[in-house]
């Protein structure tokens, strides 16, 4: 096998690797961003946390949201907020120094954080 | 791997944990790791009596990656009784190949559902595809009972009834679903009942609120990294015997490769000590 061929059959392992380990991160974030409350799931984002603002900033204590299921859960809006904020805060935090540090690496073996294995 | 998988859930969820086994197992296990193990892993344990002439009769390939395959018992039968057999007001009814890497599970408690399980899922190699939809092309959408939450209402015990009915008639259900081939799967058994609590409507059971991930026996497990870390092996979709590495972190997964939940067991018990 040349050289050349050789590169590119790394190359391509490489990117087969990448590309798995990045689903793999998203699937993580994903589960991070899924937040359950008095039997209800709530997918994290950005819709949910303005529409909570807004009901918050009408002056309401309290309301009742539709989860993942369309159930209505009755939730108070200052702790639910705090709560979905700062989680997604910290998910996409996360998120984006994982993913930096994804496509920085060069090889199978740093992609996956080899070295003292 | 019962037992490390009962030392994770301690370790992430924090709950009481059940194991339902038969004597000779529960006593293999305590000769290999001693009663203390065993006594910090299970809070209850319910012993059954297998049947015999079922054990040798169901039968099924277990594969250590697509090099090497036997033909061993399948032992399944209880699956549909958890309901009566949990001592739990709340239950996740778990697969010992269903590895507990993280805290997810928690979000089943209290639950406004009765009753859930998933028949989406997600393999762990995103570029391969298996067909595993449905029991058949022409039948119902499959459930998975790998992971099963249910609540001691009557919704949930009319599904588990509904369960040992399919079990006990299972020639006729296996006709009526189109079910093909041989083999006993609570898969197949809890997606009829399924079908049938829902109303004769497909997918009539509500979801898990959590994908369900997969690894298939053609993978294998490198190394078990920490308590809720593992390096695999995936099997390419399009060269069989060449794999991809992988690094599964915080997310709870299905192990369908025994032995190589096996090699990584003793590993897996030092992390959580």
């Amino acid at each position: 096998m040349s050289e050349k061929l050789t590169k590119a059959l790394e190359f391509a392992n490489y990117r087969s690797t990448l590309n798995n380990q990045r689903s793999i991160l998203k699937a993580r974030v994903e589960s991070l961003l899924s937040y359950s409350i008095d039997g209800g799931t709530f997918t994290i984002d950005p819709g949910l946390i303005s529409f909570v603002k807004l009901l918050k900033d009408s002056g309401q204590e309290s309301a009742v949201l539709l989860d993942i299921y369309k159930n209505p859960i009755m939730v108070n809006l200052e702790e639910f907020f705090d709560e979905i904020l700062s989680r997604y805060i910290e998910s996409t935090n996360e998120y984006y120094a994982e993913y930096g540090k994804l496509v920085k690496s060069r090889s199978v073996k740093s992609l996956l954080d080899l070295d003292d294995e | 791997m019962a037992i490390v998988n009962a030392l994770l859930v301690k370790k992430h969820l924090g709950v009481k944990v059940c194991v339902v086994t038969d004597t000779h197992s529960y006593d293999y296990n305590i000769e290999m790791l001693g009663s203390e193990v065993i006594d910090k892993a299970i809070d209850d344990l319910v012993i059954i009596n297998k049947d015999r002439k079922f054990k040798n009769t169901n039968t099924k390939v277990y594969r250590d990656t697509s090099s090497t395959e036997k033909s061993l018992s399948f032992y399944n039968l209880d699956r549909a009784d958890a309901y009566d057999l949990s001592p739990y007001d709340e239950t996740i009814l778990l697969d010992a190949d269903y590895l507990v890497m993280s805290d997810t599970l928690d979000k089943c408690w209290n639950s406004k559902h009765p009753l859930m399980m998933n028949y989406s899922w997600q393999d762990v190699n995103t570029q391969r595809q298996f067909e595993l939809d449905r029991l058949s092309d022409t039948s119902v959408t499959m459930y998975w009972a790998t992971v099963v939450y249910f609540r001691k209402e009557p919704y949930a015990e009319y599904f588990f009834e509904l369960c040992k009915h399919i079990r006990e008639n299972i020639n006729y259900f296996r006709g009526l679903y189109r079910w093909h081939g041989g083999i006993y799967r609570n898969d197949y058994v809890f997606s009829m009942a399924a079908h049938q609590i829902g109303g004769l409507r497909d997918r009539g059971v509500d979801e898990l609120p959590f994908t369900l991930y997969k690894t298939f026996d053609y993978d294998d497990v490198h190394k078990a990294v920490s308590e809720s870390e593992i390096i695999l092996y995936l099997e390419k979709h399009d060269a069989p015997g060449e794999f991809l590495l992988s690094r599964w972190k915080d997310l709870d997964l299905h192990v369908m490769n025994k032995w190589a939940l096996n090699r990584i067991s003793s590993d897996m018990m030092e992390h959580l000590s």
